[in-house]
């Protein structure tokens, strides 16, 4: 619940301050990108500090949109990351329910299991990966491409959701099952709404894992037609030569569906956890 | 379990089933037997050009699709190892011969001699130097054009004409020099490129006369020549003070692009950029070294196509069509009118209409004077040992005396290693 | 507490974290095997197609190497003092943006952009930024405090560097792992401790931090794996090591030793140090802050 106490004026004049700095130090780096993206002739660097650039062209949003297949890019990897987070929040979700509320053989060093995964450096991991998910005929395919995004996401929600479970008081199960409910109908009914906030993060970060994820696709994806957007921009690169227009361009608007996404997502990141009757 | 638990759970566990079931159907991988798939390197306007000319090779094979995709260079060898080694991997690879070296180490090409006939091969320059790349005795690659040289690249509108002799260039260079707004540091300089960059300085190297490696490839870093060329950069940025005093890639090409430097040392990958933005570009050979009256001797490399070793029969085929259409005389003619590039055919390159541009002129003398890059996979390990001792004479950690000693070592030990 | 035990059927529990772990395996165990038999061979350049084991040799090059240990300590200067950063910043900017003021999901949409705009690009700003002559860092540098500073040509600059490029890429993540927990802590607790008469600090020590805790040990523990194996912005704020190779962490050596060097088996062994490091480092703070339990323990 949000901190209602009514704060003095210096409180919040000090509060907007510190927001504020952070957030001037956020949005910088950004606001260089769109005047890269600004920028006639595809150009890095510059000695000014404006960030309107001169002689502004929107030239390299346009040729993304005509020119390349930018549309296409963003729609698979929209599809793909919506997958990902649907199956990531799902899985997760009762994975991570499980650990919280059950007792079975192998939960602890499930849970460690999990995150081992991540503890290997990736670049050693490709080529065995890209064996693995040829002989399964996953080559080319968004299948095999889902797996590996929702394998990399879960580890992390899976123990975030488990975390999040274990502040949520189990009396409210059992208050629940004394009046008859089943274990799943607890579950779904009362426990996951309350976990509101945490799936929020699950799916946002499963979307995100996703979204932006670059090497793993440049392996698996061949046919140009199926390619994401991180591999559409790196296109843009040419060794020694990058049309640093358009690929700023394009990151611009890459960033735009995660903005839209957490802005109507974050609406849940506030729950109300009425604990009026239980106490432990 | 209560009759309705049995049913969420089994519901739940087809729903489950039915999920991954259609995912399956719907994204399974598409059969790879009927396309064509050729990685290149080329930069984005080159390759618009390519992608024409595969278009059009293309209708004689309707069967087929044909794909190039592209990747840049470091990417492209990485993955295209990977792809290879598991068995995938596209079927023809366009790019820089140096490349050749891992990739035949590895066996993720195909040998070439017994695909093409040898009337074909003779037909492939030899002068300044074999364009086609042997290595260890089999062919490996069939070039489209040769070069990749660094040139020394200069803005028309900031200096009339190149010069000829370093001396010259810093004469010239500490008049162009200036410092506009005064804040004491210079903003206009005569000369930028990637010096911190061991490859951007090998020129120097060869104009001092001596080389990297010596002929079975035993690194020859610590010498007079390498001292002296590093001396000498060090010079023009700390002495003669017409380059800037840290400078990358990026860096250098900012400033000629805005102008604020007359002269930039680039290859042929940059100078479409450069004419894209509107500069008025002279190419000219690297200044000559006065002290020994040499030429320096940038690396030049021929760039064509290599096969993956999975290659089908039937592909094969095919694949040796389009090769031979891809280095045609009219084709290679093409693009060096567009692009400045030097052709690799003899017929081509004897074209006299391909004389009347000027870039192309200068382009061709600087490869005249340049010298080829070895394609062993330890060329990669020699510039790796070069880069941390090289690098820290700029940043005042060694002498170039001592540097030279530690790239030496460095490489011998790399070698040794990782053979 | 009443125990209903008979609902402790592990068959559900089995069915829910089932298909996780299926997922997962897929992905991790067959490279990961692979890995491990490749860090007992010798496959190099010269012995690729036909390697053979050669027992422990890889393990006992990487840890006689000096470079490893030079490493290993920047790497774990690199990881504490992101974390303690991220988590720092994340947690402070969390707690104002809970607080009953005006134009919240504007700062929250401001303070997430750094994780939503692509990487590749904001770490390749940041380098521009930092270079010494044309970039903003030392020209706001030299306006307001007339200094400057050689920031990627030194190498405690370029990891200076690095480090407040990657700390500006990962506050956002735990300023929302927190906003996220904080959600969890009912606000009758801090009445409460209002009318006790409890300053900030005790609030937060007692109340907010440790209620926090199952959310953010998770999101701890995986962001010092993360940051620890984080190649990508050490590689391209640094240009790849630059200067001279110094600006390395563990995993962008492993880099170039397999794919610069080809020296599979080498980077495999290392790969696998990294790992058990990890692993080690991992399984204390587990057992340390006992997040793996639950309801029974």
């Amino acid at each position: 619940m949000a901190n209602s106490r009514n704060l003095s004026i210096k409180g919040k004049i000090g509060t907007h301050l510190f927001l504020l700095i952070f957030s001037v130090f956020a949005i910088y780096p950004i606001l260089r990108v769109v005047s890269i993206s600004l920028r006639p002739g595809n150009r890095l660097l510059s000695r000014s500090l404006s960030l309107i650039p001169p002689n502004a062209t929107w030239d390299s949003y346009i040729r993304l949109f005509t020119r390349e297949p930018f549309l296409q890019w963003m729609g698979n990897s929209l599809f793909i990351s919506l997958i990902v987070m649907f199956v990531g929040v799902a899985l997760a979700a009762t994975a991570g329910y499980a650990f919280s509320r059950y007792k079975f053989r192998g939960r602890n060093s499930s849970m460690l299991a999990i995150i081992t995964t991540q503890m290997f450096p990736v670049t050693m991991l490709l080529l065995p990966l890209f064996i693995v998910l040829i002989a399964l005929h996953l080559y080319d395919s968004y299948v095999g491409l889902i797996i590996a995004y929702s394998a990399t996401a879960l580890p992390f929600t899976i123990w975030q959701m488990k975390g999040y479970y274990d502040t949520i008081p189990y009396s409210l199960e059992e208050a629940a099952m004394i009046d008859g409910a089943s274990p799943a109908y607890s579950f779904y009914k009362i426990i996951l709404p309350l976990a509101l906030p945490a799936l929020v993060i699950t799916a946002l970060f499963a979307f995100m894992t996703a979204w932006s994820e670059y090497l793993v696709a440049a392996v698996l994806l061949q046919d140009t037609r199926l390619f994401t957007l991180p591999l559409g921009l790196k296109r843009f690169q040419a060794n020694m030569e990058v049309a640093w227009g358009l690929y700023s361009a394009g990151a611009v608007l890459v960033s735009i569906p995660v903005v839209v996404l957490f802005m109507f997502l974050s609406r849940w990141l506030i729950s109300g956890l009425t604990l009026g009757s239980v106490k432990g | 379990m209560k009759p309705e638990q049995k049913k969420v759970v089994l519901r739940g566990k087809t729903a489950v089933l039915l999920f991954f079931v259609s995912i399956f159907i719907l994204g399974c991988g598409r059969s790879q037997s009927n396309t064509i798939m050729i990685w290149t390197t080329l930069r984005p306007i080159e390759r618009e050009l390519l992608q024409e000319k595969i278009n059009i090779f293309a209708r004689n094979y309707p069967m087929y699709r044909f794909q190039l995709l592209y990747y840049e260079t470091e990417e492209l060898r990485t993955n295209f190892i990977i792809a290879s080694l598991a068995g995938k991997g596209p079927d023809i690879v366009q790019g820089p011969s140096d490349n050749i070296g891992p990739f035949s180490d590895l066996g993720v090409i195909r040998p070439l001699e017994d695909v093409f006939s040898s009337t074909f091969l003779d037909s492939f320059i030899t002068e300044p130097f074999p364009a086609n790349t042997w290595f260890h005795g089999h062919l490996y690659q069939i070039a489209d054009r040769i070069g990749n040289q660094l040139t020394l690249v200069y803005n028309r509108d900031m200096i009339a004409t190149a010069p000829a002799t370093m001396n010259e260039l810093i004469a010239v260079g500490q008049k162009i020099v200036k410092d506009t707004d005064g804040d004491g540091t210079p903003d206009i300089y005569a000369l930028a490129w990637n010096y911190i960059e061991p490859y951007f300085a090998i020129p120097f190297i060869g104009g001092y006369g001596g080389w990297i490696v010596d002929d079975n490839f035993h690194p020859t870093l610590n010498s007079d020549a390498v001292i002296k060329a590093a001396t000498f950069i060090y010079d023009l940025a700390n002495k003669y003070k017409i380059i800037p005093r840290e400078c990358d890639y990026e860096t250098a090409n900012a400033l000629f692009l805005d102008g604020k430097v007359a002269m930039i040392i680039n290859g042929p990958w940059s100078w479409a950029t450069y004419i894209k933005a509107g500069v008025n570009i002279g190419l000219a050979r690297i200044p000559k070294v006065d002290e020994t009256g040499l030429w320096p001797t940038p690396m030049v490399s021929p760039k064509g196509y290599s096969v993956n070793i999975n290659i089908s029969k039937e592909k094969l085929k095919i694949v040796k069509h389009l090769i031979k259409f891809l280095t045609s005389d009219t084709l290679e003619e093409e693009f060096s009118k567009k692009f400045i590039t030097i052709p690799s055919r003899k017929k081509a390159l004897a074209d006299s209409s391909l004389y009347e541009a000027p870039l192309f002129n200068a382009a061709l003398s600087q490869v005249m004077v340049g010298r080829i890059m070895p394609v062993n996979s330890e060329l990669r390990w020699i510039w790796d040992a070069m880069r941390p001792a090289y690098q820290g004479i700029f940043t005042g950690r060694y002498s170039p005396e001592k540097a030279a000693e530690e790239m030496q070592k460095l490489a011998e030990k790399l070698i040794r290693e990782n053979r | 507490m009443t125990s209903t035990q008979s609902k402790n059927s592990p068959m559900l529990a089995y069915l829910y974290v089932g298909p996780a772990l299926f997922i997962m395996a897929i992905v991790v165990l067959y490279p990961f095997l692979y890995n491990v038999i490749l860090s007992f061979s010798n496959m190099n350049l010269t012995h690729f197609r036909d390697w053979h084991l050669i027992g422990l040799k890889n393990y006992l090059n990487v840890i006689e190497d000096t470079k490893f240990w030079y490493f290993l300590y920047k790497t774990i200067l690199w990881t504490v003092l992101n974390l303690f950063f991220h988590v720092g910043i994340g947690v402070f900017l969390a707690l104002l943006l809970n607080r009953d003021i005006r134009g919240k999901t504007f700062y929250r949409t401001l303070l997430i952009l750094p994780w939503a705009v692509p990487q590749y690009i904001t770490a390749l700003t940041w380098r521009g930024m930092f270079n010494s002559q044309y970039g903003a860092v030392n020209l706001i540098l030299e306006k307001f405090f007339h200094i400057q500073i050689a920031w990627l040509s030194t190498e405690w600059g370029a990891f200076t560097a690095c480090l407040i490029t990657n700390i500006w890429l990962g506050f956002p993540f735990m300023m929302i792992i927190t906003l996220g927990g904080l959600q969890s802590i009912p606000g009758e607790l801090y009445e409460a401790a209002d009318i006790d008469g409890a300053s900030s600090w005790q609030k937060f020590k007692n109340i907010t931090a440790p209620l926090l805790k199952p959310v953010m040990v998770p999101a701890i523990i995986l962001g010092v794996i993360w940051t620890f194996n984080n190649f990508n912005v050490v590689w391209l704020v640094s240009n790849g090591g630059e200067p001279s190779d110094t600006t390395h962490i563990l995993v962008s050596w492993v880099y170039k030793a397999a794919f610069t060097y080809f020296r599979m088996g080498y980077a495999a062994a290392f790969s696998m140090v990294i790992f058990v490091l990890l692993l080690m480092f991992s399984w204390r703070f587990i057992k340390k802050t006992r997040v793996t339990e639950n309801v029974y323990g």
